[in-house]
């Protein structure tokens, strides 16, 4: 899986491309956990080109947005790919996160001039 | 991000029975598979929705002690059927009802771990178009993308490609695969003569194509180790060696006969009569 992390004043996004199951957990935290350092952090976490999500990913995406809210931040997921979707209402998580259609957090950052796109993998 | 067209073909696909026969039947055995199978039901009903042919969803309940079951008859979809087991048999039996219930022209059998993703599909299909019967999704023939393999699986199973193909004349490489997709009348001999009921059906339904002359063809797919596997890899190959010599024997004892003496191929009309034609397994 591919992972891009972009950072701005309190906006940060992260997308992802590929599958994210197990293996790719290790790699999403190390991406997700230092936008944590500061209070009411949102991050956008763009699935746009994701092909699956296993359960496994499924939990660390709730956790990920757990963690995001206990600091006053939320964790929002943009763009889903069809299959992101169709996992997400047949695991009736759908309504547990917060999620965005239309918007792209990467472009969001990108707007406000302070973005700082990072490749990790 | 979202293909409307996708996503309002996978409405229509759970909420209204297809009209007809499907085209294609897709065959997931599944024991004590709650963790996984959700995800894996989303990414195939995806794929094939976005494919937009009819087709159908068969999971073979394999005796699960979970909720597995539950978690798929609560979905109440229109096209999916669940075949419950009173009791665990082993993923043979569980394939085999599975197959044996399929009405698609062609009958895919994926594990339900999605470590061969479905997307692969279409590269098999494509081989049967061509005129093969079985097309066999291999992580050994050239091309395959294979990850998260460990170094005692990939050992075990060269030797045992070895002894599979000097002891059976089978030339298919990588005969475990759990992705492998059957013509409807290939779909029918083989799981009809199938008695294995254990993970060796793999290497039993292509002797048995061996045998009944069928066309098969090996196609790399991309394999991704499915995380939590608890295969012990040394355990799963002694009794693999063991059902090797039982299908010989099983063979040698007519249970593999139809039709009196002739092949298959003759007795149903097949074009693909027992032929010493050049090996059509794409190597």
């Amino acid at each position: 899986m591919r992972i891009r992390t972009e950072t701005g004043a309190g906006h940060h996004s992260i997308s992802l491309a590929g599958r994210f199951d197990a293996h790719e957990i290790d790699g999403f935290r190390v991406a997700f956990e230092p936008l944590m350092s500061e209070p009411a952090t949102v991050v956008h976490v763009d699935l746009a080109n994701v092909v699956f999500v296993d359960s496994s990913a499924l939990a660390e995406l709730l956790r990920a947005q757990r963690a995001a809210r206990e600091s006053d931040g939320d964790l929002i997921l943009v763009n889903m790919s069809d299959p992101v979707r169709i996992i997400l209402e047949l695991t009736a998580l759908e309504q547990v996160f917060t999620t965005e259609a239309g918007a792209n957090a990467a472009a969001g950052v990108a707007a406000d001039g302070s973005g700082r796109p990072v490749e990790t993998r | 991000m979202t293909n409307t067209s996708t996503y309002q073909a996978y409405r229509a696909w759970v909420t209204e029975a297809i009209a007809g026969k499907p085209r294609i039947s897709v065959v997931i055995p599944a024991y004590n598979e709650e963790w996984r199978i959700l995800p894996t039901v989303g990414a195939i009903a995806t794929h094939m929705c976005a494919r937009g042919e009819p087709w159908e969803l068969i999971v073979a309940d394999d005796g699960s002690t979970d909720s597995t079951v539950e978690l798929l008859t609560d979905l109440r979809f229109p096209n999916m059927r669940v075949l419950i087991a009173d009791r665990n048999r082993g993923k043979g039996s569980a394939v085999r009802r599975g197959v044996l219930a399929a009405q698609g022209d062609y009958v895919l059998f994926a594990d339900a771990d999605q470590s061969t993703p479905i997307e692969q599909f279409d590269r098999l299909l494509d081989e049967l178009t061509k005129g093969y019967d079985v097309a066999v999704g291999s992580r050994a023939a050239s091309g395959a993308a294979v990850s998260g393999r460990s170094l005692l699986r990939r050992t075990l199973s060269r030797g045992l490609r070895v002894v599979v193909g000097i002891g059976f004349g089978v030339k298919v490489a990588d005969t475990q695969c759990g992705f492998k997709l059957f013509t409807a009348d290939a779909a029918r001999t083989l799981f009809e003569l199938q008695i294995v009921d254990n993970f060796s059906f793999d290497l039993e339904v292509l002797y048995l194509s061996s045998k009944v002359g069928l066309k098969v063809a090996e196609v790399p797919v991309e394999w991704i180790d499915a995380p939590g596997s608890t295969v012990d890899a040394a355990k799963v190959s002694l009794q693999f060696l063991t059902d090797l010599v039982k299908i010989r024997i099983s063979d040698l004892r007519g249970h593999y006969t139809v039709g009196g003496h002739q092949s298959v191929a003759r007795a149903t009309g097949r074009r693909h009569a027992i032929v010493p034609a050049p090996s059509p397994v794409n190597q």
